[in-house]
């Protein structure tokens, strides 16, 4: 309790502000100045949010967005720190890859949808695939850099101190690049899910880009933002979950607190 | 006393640099003895190549020409051991385990290494800091740490590159105390690079001047103020006058070394 005290002093802005939005929200449609039909009154969202959940059309949707960021963030994670890792130990390989990249991370990863369909069996596993693209993009950027950004002194002791080879790699090179991988890893996340419903707007019948795509079309106001919501809620916690696994992992790095 | 034996042959080192496809010569023909037990330090302007030679006798840097021979007497064991200028310990290891790093690399059992670590740590006054973080540490005790790690591989010669330079002066001073009593204890052959004359005039046994831009040997000075040697010795007419002395060669090579960086700013 003290400690939750003690968190609320520190993070009073950072929950205050989005409660006020709300409260504001409430306000503004309660007196017409904002459209109840469009702009649906908070507590009434919250009221479509609890039929939602109760009556398990929420849970299924969810699930299924979630077990397809799991795999695409997966394929991204190991892929994109494979490749990342290799370009950034590697001059031939960084510099081949580097404009091949440029040229296809700006593409709209769902305009990848078509062209997945063709290499892989679609459905299923082309929306993970598509999802993945971008994930991986961003991941093995920002592995590469994180490779790159290892002080040249530090390599240099450690080779002076004996690392050679595998050693080398897994005491000095690795590690110097994970704090980068993990903020590779968090935007990879963060690009899954923003991906994952896009995929799902276009080209699913479940999952909560579906869901939230088919509420509108019915207009079904009230569902559409409450499905918005629950979007947004899993952003944050994936986000701030990664970002709570990384302080542990890394003790090491500085200002480990900041998100 | 008995004749001293050499411990750090370095003869006609000679060090060329690549640079903007013009090659550019930053040690010519260094050559210079330690002896086993001597703490010797090297003085020299910037852009004397001090560093670099430090780097050639640790096989960090390859000569361009000449030869460094380490008269080793101890199978199986590292010749040297560097501390860095900026410490340059891995920010992801805990203090124990940069202390050990280099016995792991060369397969030492765990028990052995902790035990070392543990003997090292106490010797550099860190023992409550073992599982710390080095960014926990202030930058006399990361120094301390990198004196670890050095000292923890048992080298034939422990090389110091300017290890000081980076902390404020009273840490400074206290670390030369410290770096006094720790040689005093182990009785290693430590190459000392600094740009501090009265430092080395505090540490060494002997001091090699060098000139700057090819660097030079340009004098080799015995320091005979004694030991055990502390602070106080600055109050003494000895090293009031060695100072003197060799600040005076010392000046000529910085002058001269300005003097050719305007030549080369009009060129």
């Amino acid at each position: 309790m003290r400690a939750l005290g003690r968190w609320l002093t520190e993070h009073w802005i950072a929950v205050g502000s989005p409660l006020l939005l709300l409260v504001a929200w409430e306000w503004a449609s309660a007196t017409g100045l904002l459209r109840e039909a469009f702009f649906p009154r908070p507590s009434t969202i919250a009221a479509h949010l609890r039929q939602l959940a109760a009556d398990g059309t929420l849970w299924g949707h969810t699930a299924m967005t979630l077990i397809r960021i799991g795999w695409a963030f997966a394929l991204a994670a190991v892929l994109g720190v494979s490749v990342g890792l290799a370009m950034g130990l590697w001059r031939q390989l960084r510099d081949g890859l580097d404009p091949v990249f440029a040229v296809i991370y700006p593409i709209p990863s769902v305009l990848f949808l078509p062209f997945v369909s063709f290499l892989v069996p679609p459905g299923e596993i082309a929306l993970v695939v598509t999802t993945a693209v971008t994930s991986f993009f961003l991941i093995a950027f920002s592995t590469t850099q994180g490779v790159r950004q290892i002080d040249r002194l530090v390599v240099e002791a450690a080779v002076h101190y004996g690392a050679r080879g595998w050693r080398l790699f897994a005491t000095v090179l690795l590690p110097g690049a994970l704090p980068l991988i993990f903020t590779g890893l968090r935007l990879g996340l963060g690009f899954a899910l923003i991906v994952v419903v896009a995929v799902e707007i276009v080209a699913a019948s479940r999952g909560l880009g579906a869901l939230l795509w088919l509420s509108w079309q019915i207009l079904k106001i009230e569902d559409m933002y409450a499905t918005f919501f629950v979007i947004a809620f899993l952003g944050a916690l994936l986000s701030y979950g990664l970002a709570a696994f990384r302080a542990r992992l890394l003790p090491w790095v500085q200002d480990v607190a900041e998100p | 006393m008995p004749p001293p034996v050499p411990k750090v042959l370095v003869n006609e080192v000679s060090v060329t640099f690549e640079s903007h496809g013009r090659s550019v010569l930053a040690l010519d023909r260094i050559s210079l003895q330690a002896h086993a037990g001597e703490f010797l330090c090297i003085v020299g302007p910037s852009g004397s190549g001090k560093s670099t030679l430090l780097r050639v006798v640790a096989g960090l840097l390859r000569q361009s020409a000449g030869a460094v021979r380490i008269e080793a007497d101890r199978p199986g064991m590292p010749l040297t051991a560097m501390v860095f200028q900026e410490h340059a310990l891995l920010p992801w290891r805990t203090v124990r385990d940069n202390v050990t790093f280099g016995l792991e690399n060369r397969g030492v059992p765990r028990a052995e290494r902790d035990a070392r670590a543990r003997e090292m740590l106490a010797m550099v006054g860190l023992t409550r800091f073992a599982r710390h973080y080095p960014h926990q540490l202030s930058g006399g005790m990361k120094q301390r740490v990198g004196i670890a790690r050095a000292l923890a591989n048992d080298p034939e010669v422990l090389l110091m590159d300017e290890p000081l330079a980076a902390l404020d002066a009273q840490t400074r001073t206290i670390m030369q105390e410290e770096l006094l009593r720790i040689w005093a204890t182990l009785g290693k052959t430590v190459v000392y690079v600094t740009h501090s004359l009265e430092e080395a005039l505090l540490l060494g046994d002997r001091i090699v001047l060098l000139t700057a831009r090819p660097g030079r040997v340009s004098q080799v000075y015995s320091v005979d103020l004694g030991r055990p040697r502390g602070l106080e010795v600055r109050g003494s007419p000895a090293y009031g006058a060695l100072l003197e002395k060799i600040w005076s060669q010392l000046r000529e090579e910085v002058v001269r070394a300005m003097a050719e960086d305007r030549r080369g700013e009009r060129a």
